[in-house]
């Protein structure tokens, strides 16, 4: 059991299932789920490692640090490789009735499968790389996967859209990209480990850090720089919209804390408040304009803009619990966000619009569906027992602990806008509507996935001493005085 | 075996007539107002002192009679009770009007309850619920003079019963429990019983209407139905008075200036009685005069009890003889005034059709009171007669001493009598005192 | 130790899952529903009853889940919690029936009965939790099970009240996190102690303490209906009749009530409570709601909500009694708890009856009323004396010890207030039971249901008659051994005891 390599299967059998779904497009369905539920094992075996033998560095090849490719799983990696299997099997089971019967045609859904598992292999490539030209090779291929994804709904919005993100995208890593070159240069290493130890401030290491951050936070969405994000979000099909939020801005964020922590440990205290303060300032931009909106996938996808900010403030609050919050955010809202654009999609499926004022002969139809849209919702707002609710605490008591009180301000108030917006969507459950609406039966699995994931994204709030043990492995943030 | 024979009673004098208020309780018995009346009765023919602690009820309570003063009251009351449960349905109520019964025993186990208890929660609880249960007594069917009096007392009732409230507060942070000699003792010795006082007093006097209070007492004498005039003494005054009694510490304390200004407004309230009843004779107004008067008495007895607590304890068994004659008389004069109104046009009393489905045994109660209703209606007409006939023959001769002295005053009006009588009582009593200091 | 872990969770589970699984019931299968409803009602009032006797006898029942480290969830059975659970399971047992009655035929009753099993759930949870978080986890569930059961008609009316509703206690729930949390930074536990666990502290976060008692206690207000928070209640009484029934006598109002009695008793310490100064102050908010929900009453002709004032001000009682900080009062304060369940529970159920039946809503439609229906009115009269406090009835029990305590501790402004409150529910409730039974009722009512020779069904009758007897018998026997004031007398007793 310990001597199989499972870091480099968790890699290699997305890759293998997507070769196999390009082959042979008529069963990519089958093999599609067949490899989700493979990589939920392989990632099982992957995490029964780590916990019992501590971190896992592991040199492909055999070759080292220095010269070949390292991969690297810690506690942090690992819960990143655990959301990206759930949420990925999820988005499979949905997927799999999605795009089957959905007015997509046969075509599309043949290129869905093995577009979304080299997806899958970039973000969990990108989860275990252990140098940051690495994370720069994964995180171009997860970004060109994540374009043709979102380019697959067709129609002139969708490749707008797709083309928008393409540009953002290849702007990011470009930068990131520069800021790689600028270190490679200055210290003549690109493992973490390795660069944690020579890097030192001088004027280009700040360059490097500062065009990899730029870079990073454009990917991420962070505002001011999510002008994009709305728009793609909310163009691209249901399960793809899932996915971009509940994952893809995830990677990048995941690739900024582990710079921020390792190597740029030195960075002042005044860039971490003003990424806070940015995280703020998304918080709120972000409620604010979900609650204008008037598509409901829309109002989602500025709820991203919104929980992304949330992820910062742990920045200027910078201790274990904070970065443990942070942390356990983008668990629940990648759980509960999937859920949500899952909703979103039976709801577009099922009555063929997303406009919220008509929602009320919808959702009346769809119980399930609205059910599952408030529990993620629940999620969102923060309240028990929901792992929003222990991100929350874990920031707030932080934030409190440190003296830090506007941060915890912005929490509480972005915990209302949320909910403003939340039960602005769900009081259409209750109206008196009768009137049938013209309509396509939501197949099951759409529905239970949904409803799933929602679940799971309460359920977080339960298990919530697991995962944070899980994370303490390798203690990638530091020792308890760290920080 | 003694105290549970006395106990039963005892609790079943108030249980009683609250359960036949279920109009379902009592469909099936003959007569119920009658019959709830009958634990108070056996009460009256058992060896006193009779009581029973009840500590789980409510504040922890009890229910008994321990002297002499209790059980006559318990007999003006069953009397008083009788006499109405004998006039409360009238001619023209609808017999299916339920309601009036349910009223009728709720005060009535109220005002049982009342007299029977030991302590102060005891006899708040039941003076409130005699309170309510009278309130809805007047105003069942009562026309729209008798409902604005009704108003007028549930307002004053309401103020009582938060008085008494506060008081019944005060006594239990001095006193250790409530029993009445207890809370007597406690506040005689309190530092501060003021308020304690004033707040029985107020809550009292505004239940009984004693004089300046008394404002719902007339409209509610005119106009009630009969059974509910009668009762107006005996119940809600009567009770009231007796709550002066037991609340206060008389005999106990010492406050001339308070019992000197209570003295004061009971003379005021006989003046007054007196004066409103010579001034408007109607005979329905008789009975609220005398109440009032009654009630001036009382009050004017209860005011020298608290001035000197050794008059009250020499002469304060007046008080409980006050109230029994209160309660009577003015019962007495009630259905002697109604009697009298009724004159020779008495309704027939309709003959009720024997239920055959009842079985023999069950119909003698019926067949009883038949027999006593056909013997008082047939012999009373002939004996009202002859009481107006000498009725009339009184009022002649009042008539003609009013006369008299309203001439007399005539004479007086003029200047040169009055002059000439003052001078010559002058010179009389120059003359008488001069005798006087000679001799 | 087994069966005391599980115990609570079993308890809980018996309306959960219920609730659970009629929510996936289909609409016509109205005989299952009906079933597990009343079996997990009656389920649950046995286990109750269980554990009651298990307290009783010494018994620790107590389940801890890890939420964080360091930080459990944690139900326990304590003498207090047990007051609440019993109160609720009682209650629900009839609010289903009558809800059962209630609702019959009308649509959505399968989303109905799930909330109202969660709602429920929810607040029994509140009863049993063990700490601040876990109360704040129930706290914010049961915010969440009531939404729908308001918006239930999904009349615009009603949605604009469960917006109202929404607003007030998802913004009260955050204040309660907030001082929780910062509560948490300073103690690193929240575990529920008789006689508080803040008294250690240093003095140099006294004046933190004073704001995280604010903070608790306007989150908490919130729910209990204090003013300036008591907004919501009044609109709230939209909902169907049963829910209006559980809102203010069981779940939500009493939640609030509860959650103050447990921060003022088993997070700071009464004695610590009053040696910061914070007691006075909540008195005097709470003399202020018990006089304003009165005054705002007598203006309401729409009788339920002018019940909903009155609960304002009822529901402030509660908080009185414990604000006065005397053991005596503390009594009076916790028999409210229940006292005010049971009768507004009644009054509430009359009204229902009375617009379910006669399509009466208006004080002013009610003349005559009692000889219709008399039954319900009977009902009626005798909760509305019990609310104004009249002997021998429970709010006489309950406002006795208010005053009591008032003036054991030397506060003697309470017995004003008291009597004040007397004075307004007399001039609020009178006229209802005046026009009702002697006035003469109307050639027709707005919209008669006929039920045969009964008034009302059968379902709509009993539940209020059973409370209105409760409310007699827990008067009249209060004193009696095992009785409510016994119990009300032990949990002051573990705060107040040297």
């Amino acid at each position: 059991m310990s001597d199989i390599h499972w870091p480099v299967i968790v890699i290699l059998l997305p890759l293998a299932g997507g070769v196999a779904c390009f082959l042979w497009p008529r069963r990519s369905v089958l093999l599609g789920l067949l490899t989700a539920l493979g990589v939920v094992a392989c990632v099982a075996g992957l995490g029964g490692q780590v916990v019992e033998q501590g971190a896992q560095r592991y040199a492909v090849g055999g070759w080292g640090a220095p010269l070949g490719i390292d991969l690297y799983a810690d506690g942090l990696s690992l819960l990143m490789l655990t959301v990206t299997a759930v949420v990925g099997l999820g988005i499979s089971v949905y997927s799999s009735g999605y795009f089957e019967r959905a007015r997509y045609g046969q075509d599309r859904a043949r290129h869905f499968w093995p577009v979304w598992l080299f997806l899958w292999t970039a973000l969990n490539a990108l989860f275990l790389s252990a140098d940051i030209f690495n994370l720069y090779v994964t995180l171009e291929l997860l970004g060109l996967a994540a374009v043709a994804l979102v380019a697959l709904a067709g129609g002139a919005d969708a490749v707008s859209g797709a083309m928008r993100y393409l540009l953002v995208s290849l702007l990011g890593s470009l930068f990131y990209l520069l800021g790689v070159a600028l270190l490679y240069h200055s210290f003549g290493s690109v493992d973490i480990a390795i660069l944690a130890q020579r890097v030192e401030p001088s004027p280009a290491v700040w360059a490097a850090m500062g065009l990899m951050i730029v870079g990073l936070l454009l990917k991420t969405a962070l505002f001011p720089l999510h002008f994009w994000l709305p728009s793609v979000h909310a163009s691209a099909p249901a399960p793809v919209s899932a996915l971009l939020s509940a994952l893809v801005v995830k990677a990048s964020f995941y690739i900024l804390l582990r710079l921020w922590l390792e190597v740029f440990p030195f960075a002042n205290a005044a860039l971490a408040q003003l990424l806070g303060l940015l995280g703020a300032a998304a918080v709120f931009w972000g409620g604010f304009q979900a609650l204008r909106q008037t598509r409901l996938k829309m109002l989602i996808a500025y709820s991203t803009v919104a929980q992304l900010g949330y992820l910062f403030l742990a920045f200027p609050l910078a201790s274990i619990t904070g970065w443990t919050g942070a942390l356990y955010m983008l668990l629940s809202h990648a759980a509960a966000k999937t859920a949500m654009f899952m909703a979103a999609g039976n709801i577009l499926y099922f009555g063929g619009h997303d406009r919220i004022a008509d929602l009320d002969r919808v959702v009346q139809r769809l119980p399930l569906t609205i059910t599952a849209f408030a529990l993620a919702g629940i999620s969102i707002m923060g309240l028990p027992p929901s792992g929003g609710f222990i991100a929350k605490w874990l920031l707030l008591e932080t934030a409190i602990r440190s003296a830090q009180w506007w941060w915890g301000g912005v929490l509480i108030l972005g915990g209302l806008l949320s909910a403003a917006w939340v039960f602005k969507v769900v009081g259409y459950a209750f109206t008196r509507s009768e009137v049938p609406h013209e309509a396509r039966a939501v197949p099951a699995t759409m529905e239970w996935t949904a409803l799933l994931m929602a679940v799971l994204a309460i359920l977080l709030g339960l298990f919530a001493p697991w995962l944070l043990a899980l994370l303490e492995i390798g203690s990638p943030f530091g020792r308890e005085n760290a920080g | 075996m003694n105290t549970v024979l006395s106990a039963l009673p005892l609790i079943l004098a108030p249980l009683l007539p609250l359960l036949l208020a279920f109009p379902a309780l009592r469909s099936r018995l003959p007569r119920p107002c009658y019959i709830a009346l009958l634990p108070a009765l056996i009460l009256l023919i058992v060896p006193p002192p009779v009581s029973i602690d009840l500590p789980w009820l409510l504040l922890g309570t009890g229910l008994g009679i321990d002297d002499r003063a209790g059980r006559l009251l318990l007999a003006m009351s069953v009397l008083v009770w009788v006499a109405a449960a004998g006039l409360l349905h009238s001619a023209n109520d609808k017999p299916a009007d339920e309601r009036l019964t349910s009223c009728f025993l709720l005060t009535l186990a109220g005002h049982l309850g009342a007299i029977l208890a030991t302590d102060l929660v005891g006899f708040f609880t039941f003076s409130v619920l005699m309170g309510y249960g009278f309130y809805a007594l007047l105003v069942t069917g009562g026309d729209e003079g008798i409902r604005r009096a009704a108003r007028v007392y549930l307002v004053c009732l309401i103020l009582a019963d938060l008085a008494l409230f506060e008081a019944l507060l005060i006594a239990a942070a001095t006193a250790k429990d409530l029993g009445f000699e207890t809370v007597r003792q406690a506040m005689a010795q309190s530092a501060s019983p003021g308020l304690y006082l004033s707040m029985v007093l107020a809550g009292f006097a505004l239940k009984a209407g004693v004089w300046p209070l008394h404002f719902w007492l007339l409209p509610a004498f005119r106009s009630s139905r009969p059974a509910v005039a009668l009762l107006l003494g005996a119940v809600p005054v009567a009770i009231a008075l007796l709550g002066l009694v037991r609340w206060l510490p008389l005999g106990e304390v010492r406050l001339p200036a308070l019992g000197l200004i209570i003295q004061g407004l009971g003379v005021a309230a006989m003046l007054y009685a007196i004066l409103a009843g010579i001034k408007r004779t109607p005979l329905t107004r008789l009975p609220a005069c005398a109440a009032i008067f009654v009630t001036g008495l009382f009050t004017t007895t209860l005011g020298a009890g608290l001035g000197d607590p050794a008059a009250w304890s020499r002469y304060g068994n007046l008080a409980y003889f006050l109230i029994l004659l209160l309660g009577l008389g003015v019962a007495a004069l009630v259905a002697a005034g109604r009697w009298l109104q009724a004159g020779s046009h008495s309704p027939a009393i309709p003959r009720k059709p024997v239920d055959a489905s009842v079985a023999w045994f069950e119909r003698w109660p019926g067949a009883v009171t038949r027999w006593a209703t056909q013997l008082g209606a047939d012999t009373l007409p002939r004996l009202r007669a002859a009481w107006l006939a000498k009725v009339s023959g009184c009022r002649r001769q009042i008539r003609a001493w009013q006369r008299t002295l309203d001439s007399g005053e005539r004479f007086l009006r003029r200047w040169a009598h009055a002059i000439t009588l003052f001078l010559l009582l002058g010179i009389v009593i120059v003359f008488v005192g001069a005798l006087s200091w000679v001799w | 130790m087994n069966w005391g872990a599980t115990l609570p969770l079993l308890v809980l589970a018996s309306s959960l899952l219920p609730g659970l699984v009629i929510f996936f019931l289909p609409e016509e299968r109205v005989a299952t529903r009906t079933t597990l409803n009343l079996a997990g009602a009656v389920l649950k009032l046995v286990l109750v009853g269980v554990m009651i006797w298990g307290v009783f006898h010494g018994s620790h029942y107590e389940t801890r889940l890890p939420l964080l480290p360091g930080l459990d969830l944690l139900l326990r059975a304590d003498s207090l919690s047990m007051l609440f659970v019993v109160l609720s399971s009682i209650l629900w047992l009839v609010t289903t029936v009558y809800a059962v009655g209630y609702l019959e035929g009308s649509p959505n009753r399968s989303r109905f009965f799930g909330f109202f099993s969660l709602c429920v759930t929810a607040t029994v949870g509140v009863a049993l939790a063990g700490n601040l978080v876990t109360f704040l986890l129930f706290y914010e569930l049961l915010t969440l099970a009531t939404y729908p059961l308001i918006v239930h008609r999904g009349t615009d009316e009603a949605r604009r009240a469960g917006r109202t509703y929404l607003i007030y206690t998802v913004a009260g729930g955050t204040l309660l996190l907030l001082g929780t949390v910062w509560l948490y930074t300073l103690t690193g536990t929240l575990d529920f102690t008789a006689r508080g666990f803040l008294s250690g502290l240093d003095e140099a976060h006294h004046a933190a303490l004073i704001i995280i008692f604010v903070l608790l206690i306007a989150g908490l207000g919130v729910k209990a209906a204090l003013i300036p928070l008591h907004g919501w209640l009044p609109q709230a009484m939209v909902a169907p009749a049963p829910v209006s029934a559980l809102l203010h006598a069981v779940a939500v109002v009493k939640a609030g009530a509860f959650g103050i009695v447990r921060v003022v008793y088993d997070v700071y310490g009464v004695q610590f409570s009053a040696s910061l100064g914070v007691t006075l102050p909540l008195a005097i908010v709470a003399a202020a709601t018990i006089i304003y929900g009165s005054m705002r009453a007598l203006f309401q002709d729409d009788l339920k909500r002018r019940l909903a004032f009155s609960t304002v001000s009822q529901v402030a009682y509660i908080v009185l009694g414990i604000a006065i900080a005397g053991p005596v009062a503390a009594v009076g304060g916790l028999v409210h708890l229940v006292h005010q369940g049971v009768m507004k529970i009644t009054l509430f159920f009359c009204a229902g009856n009375l617009a379910e039946t006669l399509g009466i809503h208006k004080v002013s439609e009610m003349n005559g009323v009692g000889r219709r229906m008399p039954w319900t009115m009977v009902a009626f009269t005798v909760a509305v004396f019990g609310m104004m406090g009249a002997p021998p009835l429970a709010g006489f029990i309950s406002k006795w010890h208010l005053g009591l305590g008032a003036l054991d501790v030397g506060q003697g402004w309470v017995i004003f207030i008291l009597a004040g409150s007397s004075l307004l529910n007399a001039a609020y409730f009178l006229p209802i039971l005046y026009a009702a039974w002697f006035k003469p009722p109307p050639d027709s009512w707005p919209a008669e249901r006929s039920f045969g020779r009964r008034e009302t069904a059968w379902a709509l009758l009993a539940p209020p008659l059973v409370t209105a007897f409760l409310t007699l018998a827990l008067g009249l026997l209060a004193s009696a051994p095992f009785g409510l004031l016994q119990w009300a007398r032990f949990i002051t007793q573990l705060e107040y005891a040297p």
